[in-house]
Order: structure tokens, then sequence, then C-alpha cells
């Protein structure tokens, strides 16, 4: 059957079969689509596609779904951690706080390292008594200040949990040279080797100006950072991760689909030059790299073939514009896939996120991540899940895995013929927006002359307007809203683990734990390590990591070596045209 | 009523959270609904934000926060306005504000708090509605 007997098949249905269909019901168009071999005309599935663990790795990064190895015997179901709360982005308060919820998070048979959440201060390389900070101690996240907090926090993972057992995660990206340092200063105190620390630190300062905010220098000198950390994570540092680039957070800021995955790319990129440059080869740095979880909207087709679209992506890129031979440094690593957004959740009857997240996790599974039912139905209610919304959201991904089987076959919507040419549509819009963003002189340019804020806004803005217009029907928000609709009320009776109470009186606690920090530490060597890292952040070619360590061993502040920096990079002014 | 010149809002991002979309969304919304719109950008103190208001005069501030320091730095915001003068400015705001933070802000005397999911249309009938009149004479 050719291609050309399709489309004249095709032309005879439309005539016969179609136009009759529309003229009943009145209509210009066909509100329904249906696809063919003609539309993915040429398709050769091992250039396209090809088998889980090969390349161009649209199938899957791995020739097996790691999370799945092992579910089959009841010993799977012995072994299935219950909530997997450890694992999830926490902490909240003082240092204190954070360390008695991961204790209790133990107790519960949580296993895995933390995923430290810092708060806003920490993320800005503000000190918890900064007089301009007010208000945001210990709020999003635990306060950092001093190597002294890192001790108190990791009390929580000693022995079986200790730091050559488990893998930290930190949200860290304009300071995260400094965070990471105090982790190694903590391994060494514990006499753990560096080599056998594993972890990954967010460490994805380009996107921090386009999305999330949490930048500190402006995009030059930040890369330094980040060629410091790279050069430093190489040579050192075997079981860390380097990043974890991009993903959602370019999304949630407003970015459509096609401008989240150039965009992603332009940023992965911009990094990978970065190593090169610095004159490693790239398959001894690439395989450090991860990308946080892609995702953000409710079209569920639309989001597999972004996933499959970003792996093929992702490996093209390594391999024709980078020269990676090994496969390893090709593969585009997430810690999860596909999920709805943060903002595809409403306030409005919030029990229906819970279906919304539902819609993402299937997503998720037929694209070759864990059917993670993610967010919580209450995201959107106020900051923290309730125990309740989060053990929904576990049972909605067991139930996709276990009992709906969505997992037991990769890639399944591979040939699809509509999957196949989506696939390929969202690869070559994302490719003719790198490109143009690679002509503007690459990530950093078009983050300097601020192209892609203001692409990220607009795009925001024109879907705020097609929601007000009703052109986007959202349930309960713009749609099936009149009286005879009711109104669902939940329950939230299980508050999250952590204390009000604490979070609220967190920052009066920390900065007298700062205070004690100031009193007993030797000022005289604080002032001389400061000295020595000013003149070293003036020389562009010196590596600061080993700066930041022997500061942080004298429990020298992270905003104090924020501002011996601020003052050799300046700092990043946005320009808020809008 | 011909005389009557554009209501002045400030959009202004208190604290160091970075979720900036909705209010770049709003500013450029309530823009094309007629109203001269200044966002202040990212990372403003309760002063800077008070100090905005002053020099540019706004009818109309709009505060958004979904890092949870909304209490403190909502507040600060209205407090500020009333030691400048500016008591009589329309306060206004939005993020991710749980519904039992909402009496204790309205005390404070920020006049409404749009959650996700409020429209630009609604937001700008009620600052039509609520701003000052007398305001607005045309000068």
């Amino acid at each position: 059957m050719t291609v050309q007997k399709i489309r004249e098949k095709r032309a005879q249905w439309e005539e016969k079969i179609l136009k009759p269909a529309l003229d009943r019901f009145n209509l210009q168009e066909s509100p329904n689509k249906f696809y063919t071999p003609a539309e993915i005309e040429g398709f050769n599935f091992l250039e396209k596609v090809g088998f889980p663990g090969e390349y161009p790795f649209t199938a899957g990064v791995y020739p097996v779904y790691p999370y799945a190895a092992g579910t089959r015997g009841g010993g799977a179901i012995q072994a299935a951690p219950g909530l997997r709360r450890a694992g999830r982005y926490s902490g909240y308060g003082a240092p204190e706080d954070t360390r008695d919820y991961y204790k209790r998070m133990a107790e519960l048979g949580a296993k895995m390292g933390p995923n430290l959440a810092m708060d806003l201060p920490t993320q800005c390389g503000f000190d918890s008594d900064n007089p301009n900070i007010r208000g945001e101690v210990g709020k999003v996240g635990v306060a950092i200040d001093t190597l002294r907090d890192f001790e108190v926090i990791y009390e929580a993972f000693q022995g079986e949990r200790d730091l050559d057992k488990i893998a930290s995660n930190f949200t860290i990206n304009a300071p995260a040279n400094i965070i990471v340092s105090m982790y190694l200063a903590l391994a060494e105190k514990r006499g753990i080797p560096w080599s056998k620390l594993r972890g990954t630190p967010q460490n994805d300062i380009l996107k921090e100006f386009i999305a999330r905010g949490t930048y500190i220098f402006p995009p030059g000198p930040s890369m330094r950072m980040f060629r410091d950390s790279l050069v430093f994570f190489t040579k050192n540092l075997p079981g860390m991760n380097v990043t974890s680039i991009g993903g959602y957070h370019i999304r949630e800021a407003g970015a459509t689909r096609e401008q989240d995955l150039a965009f992603s790319m332009a940023i992965g990129m911009e990094y990978l030059k970065c190593g090169v440059d610095a004159g490693l080869n790239i398959d001894d740095f690439a395989p450090k790299f991860t990308f946080n979880a892609f995702g953000g909207s409710m079209e569920l087709f639309k989001e597999v073939a972004f996933q499959r679209a970003a792996r093929r992506m992702w490996a093209r890129i390594l391999r024709e514009k980078f020269k990676s031979v090994k496969p390893r440094s090709q593969l585009l690593r997430q810690p999860g896939g596909a999920h709805i957004g943060r903002t595809s959740t409403t306030k409005q009857r919030p029990l229906n996120n819970l279906t919304r997240s539902i819609v993402g996790a299937v997503a998720s599974a037929f694209s070759g991540s864990p059917p993670n039912a993610s967010p919580p139905y209450d995201e959107p209610l106020g900051l923290g899940w309730s125990l309740e919304a989060i053990q929904l959201s576990e049972d909605a991904g067991r139930i996709l895995q276990y009992e709906a089987k969505l997992t037991e076959v990769m890639d399944p919507l591979a040939g699809s013929y509509y999957v196949e040419a989506l696939t390929d549509e969202i690869e070559e819009a994302a490719w003719s927006e790198l490109e143009k963003i690679e002509a503007m002189g690459g990530a950093v340019a078009a983050i300097e002359n601020g192209y892609m804020q203001r692409e990220i806004a607009r795009s925001a803005y024109e879907q705020q307007k097609r929601i007000e217009k009703g052109e986007d029907l959202i349930v309960g928000l713009n749609c099936f809203t009149g009286e005879n609709e009711i109104e669902v009320m939940v329950n939230r009776a299980v508050p999250h683990p952590y204390d009000e109470q604490k979070r609220e009186e967190a920052e009066e606690l920390q900065i007298a734990n700062l205070k004690e920090v100031k009193r007993t530490r030797d000022n005289r060597t604080v002032n001389r390590l400061l000295q020595e890292l000013k003149v070293a952040a003036g020389k562009e070619e010196v590596n600061l990591f080993p700066y930041f360590i022997e500061c942080v061993r004298a429990y020298v502040t992270e905003q104090e070596m924020c501002d011996v920096l601020r003052e050799v990079f300046g700092e990043y002014e946005p320009s808020e045209n809008l | 009523m011909e005389s009557k010149r554009p209501i002045k809002v400030l959009i202004a991002k208190p604290g160091l959270d970075g979720h900036d979309r909705g209010a770049k969304v709003v500013a450029l919304g309530l823009r094309d609904e007629g109203m001269e719109v200044i966002y202040s950008g990212l990372r403003q103190t309760p002063e800077k934000i008070v100090q905005a208001a002053v020099q540019e005069d706004v009818d109309v501030v709009g505060l958004s926060c979904l890092s949870g320091a909304h209490k403190y730095l909502f507040s600060e915001v209205v407090c500020q306005l009333k030691e400048h003068g500016k008591g009589d400015t329309l306060v206004i705001c939005g993020g991710i504000i749980p519904e039992k933070d909402i009496p204790m802000l309205k005390e404070t005397g920020i006049s409404e708090v749009f959650g996700p999911g409020t429209s630009v249309k609604k937001i700008a009938q009620f600052i039509r509605e609520n701003v000052k009149e007398s305001s607005l004479a045309g000068d």
C-alpha cells in the first residue's frame, strides 16, 4: 500500500463519507483528525525510534525501566518503600526542624537521602540575620547559613544512612558551589572520602534568569561559577552529577511546549560548550548532566511526544554537535517524567486536580517514566501538601503501575501515526527555535538581550487571554460553573508533617544560631579567607571551589562569601520592560 | 468623565519570591484594559515598593507573592503606605494565599485577595469600582 494510494483514498473518504457527516451536523470542518501512514511518510523505525537504551533513545534511555525492576514477584511488595516521602523535595524552618522532620520520616521507613529544599534567602545568597529579607527565613525551605547548619540537618543521616550510603539532592543554583562545599566539608569531618559521595545539585543558573528567579550574579560570572563546578566535579567527585537542567520551571513560567524544549536544549548546550572550552573531554563530563522532569500540560499525547522528542534531540545534539562517542553521554536522564503543570491545577473544586494529575501520570507511563501523579491535589491551596493528598497521589501511581499495568510495555505509542507525527512536529519546531537562539549567540546572549524572558511572558499572557475568551476550557474555572454544579469541599485533616509553629519561629531561632557561630569562630581567619577569595575571584582563570571549601571549614557564612563575589562580579539587574 | 486620567497601577513583587508569571500577566492584562501599569520587577522590599508608589503617585498597588511570606510583607506595605500619607491607595493582592490568611490580610487594609484562576477582567472591574474617585479627577 503506497502513500499515494492512501492519499487518494483519503480524498475519496473525505468526499463520500466525511462531508455528508459534516453537513448533517452543520459543520464547516471536522472537530476530529485522523492520522494515516501518509502523515509520517518515509518513517524509518531504526532512525527515528530505535530500541530502548540505544541511539537516538526515542523509546527510552535504558533497556529496562529502572523503577520497574523486581516489581513482578511478591518480594517487590515487601521491598516497596511505602510512602516515598523522604525522597521528596523537603526542608523547612531552622536546620533543627528539618533534621527532626527527616528523623521522623526515617521512623516511618524512609531509606533515601534528602532532597533538600532551601529557603529563599539561602537561594539568593543572604544570611538569616539580614534585615532586608525578614519574613522569608525557613518558609519555602530550610535556612542554611554556615557549615554548622549542614552538621545539624545531617544528624538525621548517620550509620545506615551515612553520607556514603545515600544520595543528596540540593535545589540550589546561584550559590550551588558554596552549598556543595558544605557537603564536602561535612564528609571530610566524618572521614568519608569525596569519591564515595552521590548526589545532584540543581546548579542550573541560566534558567533562573528566565524562570524561578533565584539569580545573584550576571550571566557571565554565573557561567564562570558553573565552569568551576564542572571542572571540580569532573576531577574530584565521580559519584555526583553536575546539574539538573531546566524542564518544568520554564513551562510553569509560561513558555509553550516548543519554547520549553528549545530553551532547555539551548541552556544545556551552553553548559556543554562551557566544559569543552575549559578543556574537558565531552565524554568525561556529559554523563554528569541530568534534566529536571519535563512536563507541564494536560495534553496527554503531546506530552508523550514531547518526552520522545526531547530524548532524541539531546542525543542528536551530543552526537552531532559535540561529537560525543559514549552512549552514556547522550542520555537525557530525568528523575521523573511527564506530568501536568502546577499551573494546570485549580483552586476551584480542588479534588479535580487528582483527576488531572492522573492524566499526567498516564503520559509519564506512556513515555518511559514512573506513573507519578503529581502534584497532589491540594497544590493551589497553600504551601505544603496534606498527607491525605500525598497518599492519594502515591496510590494513583501504584494503581496505574500494578493494577492497570501501564508500564509493561516500553514506548507503547511508538509507531502510532499520530504520535510519531507529533514527535517530529515538536522536535522540528524546537530545532527551528534553537537555531534562532544559536544565531543570537546562544542561551546567554538570548538571556542578556531579554529575548527568552519576553517570549515567556508573552506566551503566558496569550494563554491567559485564551482562557478568558473561553478558547482554552478549564472545568470548574471558565466552564461548568453553573448553579447546578456543586462545590466539592475537601477535608485536609492530616496536615503535612511540618510544624507550622516551628516554621513561624524559625527566623528567631536561626538568627540566634548564626550569632552563636559568629561568636565562637576564629574571625581573623574568616577575614583572611574572605580576602583570599576576593583576590581569586578577580582572576577569571582561577577555580574558586577550593576557596569555598576553605571558607566553609572556617564557618564563613554563605552571605559573607556571596558579598565578596557581589563586589567582584556585580549583581544581575533584570530589565523589566514588559 | 472624559477628563479623567487613566488609573495608575503598580504591580509589585515583595520579597525574594521569583514566581512572576501571575504578576506579569496581570500587568499586561490591566494595560490592555486601558490602565497605566508599572511593574516593579522581582525582589522588592516593602520600602522600595512604597517609595515607588509615592514617587509615581499610583492609585492602586497590586502585590504578588507565592513564597508564604505574604503575611509579613503585605502588611508592611500597607502600614508604610499609611505612614507616607498614601493610605487611600487601593491595595490588592494575589498569589498562593491560604484561605485562613485572608481575614487577617483584609483587616490590615488589603481590599481584595485574588487567588489562582481569577480573570484579569474581574480584577480590572474591581479596581474601577473601588479606586478612589477623587484621585482620578483630571489634572
